[in-house]
C-alpha cells in the first residue's frame, strides 16, 4: 500500500462522504431556503476531492489536468445555480403569495 | 469490482435516490434543487465508472454533463421564473 494509493483513497472516501451529506441533507432541510445548502457539500467538496483523488490516481499528464478541470468547473457553477434557485423560489413564492394573499417572505 | 466501481454504486445509489425523490415530489421550484444535485452525481458516477472500467474516453461524458447540467438548470429557472409568464412578471413590476 504505497503512500500514493493511501491519499486517493482518503480523498475518494471523503468525497464520496461529502456527496452522501449533501444528498441527506437534501432529504432532511425542512424548508425550500434551508434545502438551498444541500447542494453546497457536493459541489464545492464532493467533487472537487473526487476529482483530486483521480488526478492523483493518474499521476501527473493530461488526464490529470482533465479531471482538476471537471471539478473545478462543478466547483464555480454550483454557487452560481444556487443563487439562480434561489431568487427562482423567492420569485414564484412571491407570485403565489400574492395569487393567495399570504405572504411568505424569505427569512431576512 | 474495484474500489472506483463500488464508490459509483454507493454513489449512484444512495446518492441519486434522493435525488429523484426531491425532484419528483412537491414545490416545482423546490424540485430545481433534485435536478441539480442529480447533475452533479451524475458527474461523480461518470468520473468513477471512467476511471473503474479503464476507459478514459469516459470522461468527456463526465465533462459535457458538467458543462450542460447547469445550463439545463438555468433555463428551468427562466421559465419558472417568469422569463416568459406575464403573470409573474407583473407581480415583479408591481413589488419593484
Amino acid at each position: 500500500m504505497e503512500a500514493r494509493h493511501a491519499v486517493v483513497l482518503v480523498l475518494l472516501f471523503c468525497g464520496l462522504a461529502a456527496f452522501l451529506i449533501s444528498a441527506v441533507a437534501l432529504l432532511v432541510l425542512p424548508g425550500p431556503y434551508q434545502r438551498l445548502h444541500a447542494l453546497t457539500p457536493a459541489t464545492s467538496l464532493g467533487l472537487p476531492l473526487m476529482a483530486a483523488a483521480l488526478a492523483v490516481d493518474t499521476g501527473p499528464g493530461r488526464a490529470a489536468v482533465k479531471f482538476l478541470v471537471i471539478g473545478a468547473l462543478v466547483a464555480v457553477t454550483g454557487p452560481a445555480v444556487g443563487i439562480a434557485i434561489g431568487r427562482t423560489v423567492t420569485e414564484t413564492s412571491a407570485v403565489d403569495a400574492t395569487a393567495s394573499g399570504t405572504g411568505s417572505e424569505p427569512p431576512a | 469490482m474495484n474500489v472506483w466501481l463500488v464508490a459509483a454504486c454507493v454513489l449512484l445509489a444512495a446518492g441519486m435516490g434522493p435525488c429523484l425523490w426531491r425532484a419528483c415530489t412537491g414545490d416545482p421550484a423546490q424540485r430545481l434543487m433534485g435536478i441539480t444535485l442529480g447533475g452533479t452525481v451524475a458527474v461523480g458516477v461518470c468520473l468513477l465508472v471512467a476511471r473503474g472500467v479503464q476507459r478514459t474516453s469516459y470522461v468527456d461524458v463526465a465533462l459535457v454533463l458538467a458543462v450542460l447540467s447547469p445550463a439545463g438548470t438555468l433555463v428551468f429557472c427562466r421559465c419558472l421564473a417568469g422569463g416568459g409568464r406575464p403573470e409573474a412578471r407583473k407581480a415583479r413590476t408591481r413589488r419593484s
